[in-house]
């Protein structure tokens, strides 16, 4: 019984998930197909304007055309196809902007919380200040200076959302750096580095995974917000964030046109969500089993 | 005649996992009188807390009581309506926990805990605060009056342990269960405290259900003793007649895997095994003692009743009444057991290590509130390869201020340490220098094992700084599991799948890895089991003969300290006030503090103090 906790194989570790690790992973490995495999999946190309039908509704409403399923926008541009091509905006920003910005907050907040001292008082403060900035305003900022563009979507999301791994891995860090575990590694005769990376940091993984997921969803909306007022990717790539604000202008003759995207933004919110929750329930669980061993 | 304050018949309680059952406790029967006090005896797994749990009504969701029945001054606690169950456990059973730190709310203040609670007991403004007052002098804190605007963590730890038990009397109840109450205590503090519980104990007539895992210590301050394993009574009866002659083997088997204080140096004998647990208990058929008792035979696989001995008073759970005395089974065991060996005159060589005058100061506030407070004073000592050196001394005595300098991860104030006539100091060559020679078990393995490392990870750890094939790792790793005895199909487990005493092994290889000249050992056994300890201890000397390593072992029983140790250094505030063989220093104490220090020790064991 004590050993099978440390061997599970994969079929344990798929129950043990439980069905929320289960659904979000799911919609994620969907949507990450969908960006893959967007040019074959969409029936047309995302910019080819068809101005003889614009403003179509979906297939299975009066007026509606089985050649575009979700329906056209004010410009006869298929709905459904800019939805698959919008993924793709998603499925990189969902990636990188987590990772970026969970690299330079724990990065950031373990060496505050290990080294302490004046280490600390300074990633501390610029925290600080950082956070006392409004993020949308921030990134706002941000976009203007940076040049609209891709690259500078996921930087600004970075910039903005760091500051909130640091806080918690430092807060996180604190309470573990004083175990005795910190100093038999450095008898051991590790160096402060390695002490921090081997030691600290897979014990603060857990709670890294966790942000992580949240902060997936935090990038998405970011995203849709910066797309929204127009300062994200530029017009000619399509993108969830950017097809709301063009549909809001035609939002009273053709109301259809916003709930795609909308649905899109709020599933993948909810799946990184699930993913987050069920990340913390199957480490619950697993504590659980540890103290049923102990009894 | 009136009934028994505390009546447990034939109780059982049930666990549920995944659709099987097992009884986690399972026909317990005692009783307990007004004013009398029972010592329930046993290690960790023995069903002692779920017991605790039964009275209190908190037994978790997948347990429920299964058969037999708790009856309270005659009235069975398990079918009374809940509200009533709760005034009874409130007013007339209360409880003094282990951590009296971690008891109180932080939040409040002491007055407002004692308010909050005397109310529930529906008690009136004026009342309450007199009835504090007079129960906080009956615990000797005097300055109530001050105390109650107090937060807990601006008192120290006796403070809140006498508070706690001030808490616990206030209503004057029926029956007190005092959960390991001492067991984090050095011999004076906790005499302190158990002659505390008496005085309230006699004052009121309250009947005192003890929980604890030292043997001789429940004998030595209770009337009855229950022995319990794996959730069954093995043995119950007078603490005279059980301490001077137990009849179960576990009995026995805690008896001999303790050190003793007095008398001439005899091995121990560690219980080898585990206390089987959840799933195992539901294959054992019969005894559940039966896999580790030496006496064990085909009709230990039956179901056993306890049965009452001659003298009508003792109850045993065994089908056999063992002899007293234990015969080494093989000869291997008998050479590594002599006195000669574990005592033997390997601290006669040139010393390696030797402390000059240490001090150190602690600091505290800047400038104009800078205060010091001295933790080391003039501490002197040398070790010789093979020796073992005890530290014994009060908590806040500089033991671990003493270890923690010496390994360098204290800064010294004053004096010089030489290793190998060589001073250290603090750069990073000498830091080299030093974590090669000299090496630290601390105290608490959960605190010292990474949880996020398997145990070959861990103990091969300061492997992995340098240079080494994942081969070699591999090997020294099996070669490491094997010196601490510790089974090679650990090695992939993480702490969290660990048992206290695998743990403890874990912690004792990581610092063998490299084979240091000088282990430092900071209360390394203080908080295992009887069983455990005496594996651990056992295993160092065997250690000593392997490796010749030193050990300056931190630890508060002196009895330990016998066992292991040919010399013994005694601290009081910051200073080393007498030195010398244990055998000299516990029978013939010089100095005061000595001698306050040995008597406590030896009233715990029920001995007559030193002149």
């Amino acid at each position: 019984m004590t050993i099978s906790i440390s061997m599970n194989g994969i079929s344990t570790t798929l129950r043990r998930a439980g069905w929320r690790l289960l659904l979000g992973g799911g919609i994620y490995i969907t949507l990450f197909i969908v960006a893959l495999l967007a040019p074959q999946l969409a029936p047309h190309a995302a910019d080819t304007q068809h101005l003889e039908q614009t403003l179509l509704p979906p297939f299975w409403m009066d007026g509606g055309h089985t050649d575009y399923l979700l329906g056209t926008d004010v410009l006869g541009r298929d709905i459904l196809s800019q939805l698959i091509y919008g993924a793709r905006v998603t499925a990189i920003v969902v990636v990188l902007a987590p990772l970026g910005a969970a690299l330079t907050g724990s990065c950031l907040g373990l060496m505050a919380g290990y080294l302490r001292g004046w280490t600390e008082k300074v990633i501390m403060t610029l925290v600080e200040i950082w956070m006392a900035f409004p993020s949308v305003v921030l990134a706002m900022l941000l976009m203007v200076a940076l040049m609209p563009g891709f690259t500078s979507v996921i930087l600004a999301i970075i910039l903005v959302d760091w500051t909130r791994f640091c806080r918690v891995i430092r807060g996180e860090v604190i309470t573990w750096r004083d175990r005795d575990f910190v100093k038999a590694a450095r008898l051991s005769g590790a160096s402060h580095l390695s002490v921090m990376v081997s030691d600290l940091l897979p014990v603060v993984r857990p709670t890294l995974m966790v942000l992580i997921t949240l902060e997936m969803a935090t990038a998405i909306m970011a995203e849709s917000i910066l797309s929204f007022v127009g300062m994200s990717v530029g017009p000619d790539t399509p993108s969830w964030g950017a097809m709301i604000a063009r549909s809001l202008n035609t939002v009273f003759s053709a109301p259809w046109q916003l709930v795609p995207p909308m649905a899109a933004i709020v599933i993948t919110i909810f799946a990184a969500m699930m993913l987050g929750t069920g990340l913390r329930f199957s480490r619950r669980e697993q504590t659980a089993t540890g103290d049923e061993v102990l009894v | 005649m009136t009934p028994p304050v505390l009546s447990v018949d034939a109780l059982s309680v049930r666990l549920n996992m995944a659709g099987e059952t097992v009884d986690l406790l399972h026909d317990l029967t005692f009783s307990l009188h007004k004013g009398e006090t029972l010592a329930v005896v046993g290690e960790s797994g023995a069903g002692k807390s779920m017991l605790t749990r039964v009275l209190a009504q908190q037994l978790p969701d997948n347990m429920q009581v299964s058969h037999g029945a708790v009856y309270f001054k005659g009235e069975n606690l398990l079918a009374l309506p809940a509200k009533q169950q709760r005034q009874i456990t409130g007013r007339e059973i209360t409880y003094i926990p282990q951590e009296p730190m971690v008891a109180l709310n932080p939040v409040m203040t002491i007055g407002q805990q004692f308010s909050e609670y005397l109310q529930h007991l529906g008690m009136n403004k004026k009342r309450r605060h007199a009835e504090t007052l007079t129960a906080l002098e009956d615990v000797g804190l005097q300055d109530g009056a001050s105390l109650l605007k107090r937060y807990p963590h601006q008192l120290s730890g006796g403070q809140c342990q006498r508070i706690m038990i001030a808490l616990a009397f206030i209503s004057q109840p029926a029956l007190v269960i005092c959960d390991e109450a001492t067991t984090a205590l050095d011999a004076v503090n906790q005499n302190r405290v158990l002659s505390l519980i008496r005085r309230c104990q006699k004052k009121y007539d309250t009947a005192v259900l003890f929980i604890t895992h030292d043997i001789s210590l429940a004998a030595s301050l209770s009337e009855q003793v229950m022995v319990m394993y794996a959730g069954e009574l093995m043995e119950f009866g007078l603490s005279n007649s059980v301490l001077n002659n137990p009849r179960h083997p576990y009995t026995q088997a805690l008896m001999q895997s303790r050190p003793a204080i007095t008398g001439p140096w005899q091995p121990l004998i560690p219980l080898q095994g585990h206390m089987p647990g959840g799933s195992e208990l539901q294959q054992l058929k019969g005894c559940r003692f039966q896999s580790r008792c030496r006496f064990a035979g085909e009709d230990c696989t039956n179901r056993i009743q306890p049965r009452l001995l001659d003298d009508d008073s003792h109850l045993v759970r065994c089908l056999i009444t063992p002899s007293d005395e234990y015969h080494p089974s093989s000869p291997d065991e008998e050479d590594t057991f002599s006195e000669h060996y574990a005592l033997g005159l390997l601290g006669t060589s040139e010393p390696f290590l030797r402390a000059e005058n240490i001090s150190k100061d602690y600091i505290s506030g800047r400038f104009a509130r800078r205060s010091r407070k001295r933790a080391l004073k003039d501490v002197s000592f040398t070790l010789a390869p093979g020796e073992f050196v005890a530290v014994v001394g009060e908590s806040g005595s500089g033991k671990s201020t003493l270890a923690h300098t010496l390994m360098g991860l204290e800064k010294k104030h004053g004096g010089q340490i030489y290793l190998h006539d060589k001073a250290l100091g603090h750069s990073e060559s000498e830091w080299r220098r030093r974590i090669g020679c000299i090496q630290m078990v601390f105290q608490n393995p959960n605190s010292a094992l990474n949880p996020a490392r398997t145990t070959a990870s861990l103990m091969t750890q300061p492997m992995e700084y340098r240079r080494f094939l994942p081969s070699e790792r591999r090997q020294r790793a099996q070669a490491l599991a094997h010196a601490v005895g510790l089974n090679k199909k650990l090695l992939p487990c993480l702490p969290q799948d660990l048992s206290g005493g695998q743990r403890q092994r874990v912690n004792i290889g990581r610092s063998l890895c490299d084979i240091p000249q000088l282990l430092i050992a900071d209360e390394i056994v203080s908080g295992l089991d009887v069983s455990v300890q005496a594996q651990i201890l056992n295993l160092l000397l065997r250690l000593r003969r392997e490796f010749k390593i030193s050990l300056l072992l931190i630890s508060h029983d002196l009895a330990v300290v016998r066992y292991l140790c040919s010399r013994v250094l005694v601290m009081h505030q910051g200073e080393i006030v007498e030195s010398g063989p244990p055998q000299q220093v516990f029978s013939s104490p010089q100095h005061p503090y000595t001698k306050t220090l040995v008597n406590a020790s030896r009233s715990a064991e029920g001995l007559e103090p030193v002149q």
